[in-house]
């Protein structure tokens, strides 16, 4: 029954499967994401250190993937996160960009993808609901502070500086600014930037397009004035565009062994990838009727990220603003995301000389745009209303600043987990008290982190008459009981009785089997 | 760390031969990209796409991967950083191939720290193996001619090139598969070195035509590369700026 459920995920999406199927709305949405991930693909494979063209490929062929094998409107692709991490993880082994360096790449997308599918087999896609909102603010504003400082780089002309700390990075840009900069490629840059921030004002979805053909016009100005050979723009240069791109994952014993170094960063990245994909999951559940599995949806993102290693793609995940803009537009299906990889695929096949002349800071400008876009301060400003959230915010960025991506990440799954755990053992008890009894109410999961807070209470009320109001209990495990019992033996049994008001059959056998033959009585009221 | 557990493991005190290399199935960052640069070189228009913009391959010029004397040869190494008239800079071999792409590819100039770029910088330092730090290698560049006491003429050079060249480069310039074209909005531009008629002149009579060179007088070469540098081709990228761009441009569309 189990392999079968398994084999039934195997399947992919099919138009009958979805109730009414508005095949212009699911088409329009598909071409206004095929036009929003072109821009985006090609700046987050320079973000990740790859020529442009695997961002497109990935744009293709990762968003395919995860739609044909999705169950919810949801589209994937290239992702911000992880593609910085994909960056981290590949640079010291290989210089950027170098054949190599695309060798680990696609071997490192193909671990991602396989351990996104052992994850799919483990059934652990509902464990990622426990990443805490606040510790997903504070990885997006982590991320988005890497993008502005990274979009430095690009935008000012500068090679991309290996420095520790990011401050670093800075006193070295201010100190030698002169020496440093390409004012060119800075005019160009602070055009998009600024282009950009006015056109959110008026068109915030299609803010990034307008700011890369303001920026483009800049550069191209710039270019027919100064020219290329004396400004040193860089330019973005054609893409050898290929319709079927195919790779193999190299597997000598010399890749294995950098694939084993790279192992824990490919655990972080499969994680980020899939904690992206499942909040959106979870909006999309909350928000719309769409008949989502979340399973299936976990298997989707495994399957395209192991497909993507012989698509010469890189790992991506679910994407939230255009998710939201394909939302916004009315799709409903898969179909959208299906339709729009193909849409790529006409538009740069045919139009994607025009982008050989795109100047690299309008990229970098556009990278900017993304960054400042991550952080909300309305996000921020409502956490400040709890400390335990923002507390794990604060941890969380600084880590991410501070310490690093992946450190960062790692801090923000352990405090979410803290957070949960904290939040669940703590146990609501009112309290109503006359003069010889007592009558508990408790709200909560009774268990092994929970139970000392019942059984001290129990222990100062052990002379009088007990009223245990359980009615909202739905959960309760051996060690609970057990300490229950224990009490239970130490009471005064002649005056006082002990009486336990339930509302589940559940629980109701598990304390006749195990209180049997205490002073206790059951007051067992089934909820209709 | 890695690298002590290959099988036999490269240095690069001990160059292996490039098609060596092409055999093996994992190497090293360095020289994975010797390969990716000899590959650049000899597929051009396939591994250097990015920037390049037309169909000329590196070998068209630098004959045999770059390297035959005589025909600027790649084993050059060893003489960067060097001051160059041409753009009045100290230029290191980065910036050396940048300028190929831009003027004898006509394409786009690339970064300093292009993969292509560090590539094909990694593929000249394989190649310059046992050659003398600032000291130029034998058969540098393309031999300078002796002063014949006659101006070079294109009229001759034609009858010339009509009998010796157009039977592969064609009678109109613009090559066939596998040979390159000499003019042409898809040859070298005004601003690269094969523009200069001396050079040219240099090269036509150390190289040309392939299998009997040297067979030219010297005239006669500086006849033929009058003729060639004569006809119609792009314009160089420092000059008429916006005219430049416009050409790129209407280039892409195309």
């Amino acid at each position: 029954m189990r392999y079968l459920r398994l084999l039934s995920e195997l399947i992919p999406w099919r138009p009958s499967q979805a109730g009414e199927l508005k095949l212009t709305t699911e088409a329009f949405a598909a071409v206004v994401a095929a036009i929003l991930v072109i821009p985006q693909g090609i700046t987050f494979a320079y973000l990740a250190g790859l020529p442009p063209e695997y961002g497109i490929y990935t744009s293709i062929f990762v968003t395919l993937f995860a739609s044909l094998f999705g169950t919810s409107s949801m589209l994937g692709g290239p992702n911000t996160a992880v593609a910085v991490l994909i960056g981290i993880t590949a640079a010291p082994f290989a210089g950027r960009g170098s054949p190599l360096y695309i060798d680990y790449v696609i071997l490192l997308t193909l671990m991602v993808g396989l351990i996104q599918l052992s994850i799919w087999l483990l059934r652990g896609g509902k464990y990622f609901q426990y990443l805490s909102p606040a510790a997903i603010t504070g990885i997006t504003v982590g991320v988005g502070i890497i993008l502005i400082l990274s979009s430095l780089d690009g935008m000012l002309g500068l090679t991309p500086s290996e420095t520790l700390f990011f401050f670093e990075k800075l006193f070295v840009m201010a100190d030698d600014w002169q020496a440093l900069i390409n004012p060119y490629s800075f005019t160009i840059g602070i055009t998009t930037v600024i282009a950009g921030i006015i056109a959110k004002i008026r068109y915030p979805r299609y803010a990034i397009l307008i700011a890369m053909f303001v920026g483009y016009a800049t550069g191209l100005l710039v270019m027919g004035i100064f020219t290329q050979v004396d400004t040193e723009i860089e330019l973005l240069g054609h893409i050898p565009f290929q319709a079927l791109p195919l790779s193999s994952p190299k597997m000598d014993l010399e890749y294995l062994l950098v694939g084993l170094a790279m192992l824990p960063n490919a655990i972080t990245i499969a994680l980020i990838g899939l904690a992206q994909s499942m909040v959106i999951i979870k909006h999309l559940r909350s928000d719309t009727d769409q008949s989502i599995n979340l399973d299936k949806e976990v298997f989707a993102q495994g399957i395209a990220n192991t497909l993507a290693a012989f698509f010469s793609s890189f790992a991506g995940s679910g994407s939230f603003n255009r998710t939201a803009l394909n939302l916004s537009l009315g799709a409903a299906t898969p179909l959208a995301g299906i339709v729009s990889a193909f849409i790529v695929f006409i538009l740069i096949d045919t139009l994607g000389t025009l982008l050989s002349y795109l100047p690299m800071p309008v990229i970098a400008g556009t990278l900017m745009l993304v960054g400042i876009g991550m952080i909300k301060p309305g996000e921020i400003a409502r956490l400040f209303s709890w400390t335990g959230e923002l507390s794990v915010f604060v941890t969380t960025l600084f880590g991410i600043v501070f310490l690093g991506l992946q450190t960062g990440l790692i801090i923000a799954f352990i405090l979410s987990l803290i957070l949960f755990v904290l939040s669940a053992s703590k146990l609501d008890i009112n309290i109503k008290q006359d003069d010889k009894s007592v009558q508990i109410r408790v709200e909560g999961h009774l268990f092994y982190a929970s139970i000392d807070q019942l059984s001290s209470l129990l222990k100062r009320h052990r002379y009088d008459s007990v009223l245990l109001d359980l009615s909202v209990v739905s959960y309760m495990d051996l060690s609970a009981t057990e300490a229950l019992a224990k009490d239970l033996q130490n009471r005064d049994t002649r005056e006082t009785t002990f009486v336990i008001v339930l509302t589940s059959r559940k629980l109701l056998d598990h304390f006749q089997q195990r209180l049997e033959g205490m002073p206790v009585e059951f007051v067992y009221q089934p909820s209709t | 760390m890695f690298g002590l557990l290959a099988i036999e493991p490269l240095t690069a005190g001990t160059p292996v031969p490039i098609e060596e290399l092409l055999k093996r199935s994992y190497l090293d960052d360095y020289h994975s990209n010797v390969v990716f640069g000899y590959r650049i070189i000899t597929e051009t228009e396939r591994f250097g796409a990015r920037y390049s913009g037309n169909q000329l391959r590196c070998s068209n010029c630098h004959l045999n991967a770059g390297r035959k004397p005589d025909a600027i040869p790649l084993n050059v190494a060893g003489m960067y950083p060097k001051w160059r008239s041409k753009n009045g800079r100290r230029n290191g071999i980065g910036l050396r191939i940048r300028e190929c792409f831009v003027y004898s590819l006509d394409g786009i100039m690339p970064p300093e720290d292009s993969p292509e770029i560090l590539a094909v910088a990694a593929y000249i330092s394989h190649i310059s193996y046992g050659e003398m730090i600032g000291e130029a290698p034998p058969g540098r560049g393309v031999p300078t001619l002796p002063d014949t006491g006659y101006d070079p003429n294109p009229a001759n050079g034609k009858a010339i090139y009509d009998s010796k060249c157009a039977l592969c480069h064609g009678s109109d310039g613009h090559g066939i598969p596998g040979i390159p074209p000499l003019w042409g909005m898809d040859a070298y531009n005004k601003g690269a070195g094969m523009a200069n008629t001396k050079k040219a002149a240099g090269f036509i009579w150390a190289n040309m035509p392939l299998g009997q060179e040297r067979s030219l007088t010297h005239q006669d070469a500086l006849d033929v590369s009058a003729y060639i540098n004569m006809q119609i081709r792009p314009g160089d990228p420092r000059r008429s700026k916006m005219l430049k761009l416009f050409e790129s441009i209407s280039g892409l569309v195309e």
